[in-house]
């Protein structure tokens, strides 16, 4: 009887925490498809009288070149990381070179290290490179920061492989990197979704070096278009909610369709696997 | 078989770049904290520990580390406890797990602007979403400022980080208690174990791992927040909710005072690095398969 006292307390606990942490979403929702004069009222628990779909084209109109930009932009880097990742994750996992274990300490290193401390170097480097405020530039950047996750994460995954699948090709005659592309992607494909959505949810999310690697609009990604958004339109709750609810679709859409991945590559990146 | 291993090699020459790069970056932040770079031009001329001297005789420098470890402390404890209290009580209950987890999980996937635009827009003052349920229950919230008063807006932001981060220490801690032998759990609740003792006595001490990775993650995420101080206060009131990322960007973009920008990065750099390089010697036993 006590165990299910027990059950009980704690199941409930669990739904009214649960419950705490989905107002502020359920806030945001509602809240974003509120006129002024509803907002004003400040009863936001209350649901929209009639749905304010303008709001959404008022914020996305504030954010589409941030959008567009974002996509541009994380789309290549997160390709071209995670491409550069699993080729070195493979190569560090398959071949026993004798720095291997040296290698994958320093990659470990900057996978953790927040990339804050070199800021100042990298805007250095895109500087006297004129690749300041280029779509170009921001790819590089994000491509050097995020590859050393995409090799922790992929490698974690190759290593699940069992050796005699490399030794068999090999013997056929397959070449590593055919290898790579016919046998090792496809059968460890999770580890590369993880990868992927890992590195694509944090490139996205990026924030600081979207502002000091950028000048003007054109090149911008969406988090300091957002950011942006909260000071000019000053306690209009409606609009930045819409605004935030914009820019949080993608991530949230992955999360929901891909979380097992998501979860599955932080387990990997965080030394788990 | 030499033919094949040499195109191995191939394969890691861009992550060796990308390695080279990152590291050479440190070296030349490092180099860069003492020069007295200032303006746009670089000037490379060596001033000793000046920059050092500078940074740490600030008023300001010194609120910032404070509220580094204002973060630390109440930010981390509070998660790791709570994800572990959490993931233990689910456990329990072994219902409802999946969709429970992702409720607390998702503002994992949103990035720190996100979260700070909509809990600047709860902890407003006049018109915030807090306020204004206290007010409908009846409160007196005249005085209830939030992150409008020096003395609350850190402790307001790192719920708001609470909030986001909770799923986090609860899948990893999920994950942990799953790989404990049910032998073990269940002997204790044989020997009439109650379930503080059960969850702190017994499974705790054998989550170790676990812990490890959320302080260690968790505290680096602390680094991390110099977007969430950024959209939700502008490090005010005064400079009383600023990070040390945060003085380093002013220092380096505002003030333009380069060489003590950099000598900011390298006391984070001491501060991460501490976190880091134990944790990655850890990490690096578990994946190579010692």
């Amino acid at each position: 009887m006590k165990e299910k006292s027990f059950l009980l307390f704690s199941a409930v606990l669990i739904v009214v925490l649960s419950i705490v942490w989905m107002i502020p979403i359920y806030a945001l929702l509602t809240t974003s498809l509120k006129t002024q004069e509803e907002v004003a009222l400040q009863k936001y628990l209350t649901l929209p009288q009639r749905l304010q779909f303008s709001n959404f084209a008022r914020a996305f109109q504030a954010l589409k070149i941030g959008l567009r930009n974002s996509f541009i932009i994380t789309l290549t880097a997160t390709f071209i990381a995670v491409f550069v990742g699993s080729l070195a994750g493979y190569s560090l996992t398959s071949f026993n070179f004798r720095f291997a274990t040296l290698l994958f300490f320093l990659i470990v290193v900057v996978t953790f290290l927040p990339y804050h401390i070199v800021l100042i170097p990298i805007t250095h480097i895109l500087k006297s490179l004129a690749l300041l405020n280029t779509y170009a530039g921001l790819i590089l950047i994000y491509t050097i920061l995020s590859a050393p996750m995409a090799t922790l994460i992929t490698g974690t995954f190759f290593m699940k492989i069992p050796p005699e699948l490399e030794e068999a090709a090999m013997l056929d005659g397959c070449k590593p990197f055919l290898f790579y592309l016919r046998i090792l992607l496809p059968v460890s494909l999770p580890g590369l979704v993880s990868a992927t959505i890992l590195v694509f949810i944090q490139i996205y999310n990026e924030f600081l070096l979207g502002i000091a690697l950028t000048r003007g609009p054109e090149v911008k990604p969406v988090m300091p278009f957002l950011a942006e958004l909260k000071g000019t339109q000053i306690a209009q709750w409606h609009i930045q909610m819409a605004g935030a609810l914009i820019t949080s679709i993608i991530p949230v859409a992955v999360f929901i369709f891909l979380g097992k991945y998501f979860i599955s590559g932080l387990m990997a990146g965080y030394g788990k696997g | 078989m030499r033919y094949y291993r040499t195109q191995g090699l191939v394969f890691l020459i861009p992550i060796l770049v990308i390695v080279g790069i990152f590291y050479g970056m440190i070296v030349w932040n490092f180099v860069v904290a003492f020069t007295g770079w200032q303006g746009l031009q670089a000037t490379w001329k060596f001033v000793g520990f000046y920059n050092f001297s500078r940074l740490f005789s600030l008023q300001r420098f010194w609120v910032n580390i404070g509220n580094n470890l204002r973060w630390l402390l109440f930010f981390i404890t509070p998660t790791v406890f709570g994800g572990f209290v959490l993931a233990y009580l689910l456990n329990n209950l072994g219902r409802g797990e999946k969709i429970l987890w992702q409720v607390f999980l998702f503002p994992m996937s949103l990035s720190f602007i996100i979260t700070g635009v909509l809990w600047a827009w709860m902890y407003d003052p006049s018109s915030g979403l807090i306020n204004s349920i206290l007010r409908f229950l009846g409160v007196n919230t005249s005085r209830l400022g939030w992150i409008a008063l020096p003395q609350t807006a850190v402790y307001c932001m790192i719920v708001a980080a609470f909030w986001q981060y909770l799923g986090f220490a609860l899948v990893i801690y999920l994950g942990a208690i799953k790989g404990i032998p049910y032998e073990m759990v269940e002997a204790a609740k044989v020997d009439g174990a109650s379930h503080f003792t059960v969850a702190f006595r017994v499974i705790f001490p054998n989550v170790g791992h676990a812990t490890l990775i959320c302080t260690t993650m968790l505290a680096i995420t602390t680094v991390k927040v110099f977007d969430l101080v950024w959209v939700m206060t502008r490090g005010g009131p005064g400079v009383s909710t600023e990070v040390l990322p945060y003085l380093m960007y002013r220092l380096t973009f505002d003030s333009r005072d380069i060489g003590m920008g950099a000598a900011t990065s390298i006391v984070i750099l001491g501060f991460s690095a501490i976190m880091v390089i134990p944790y990655s010697l850890w990490a690096l036993k578990k994946w190579v398969r010692v």
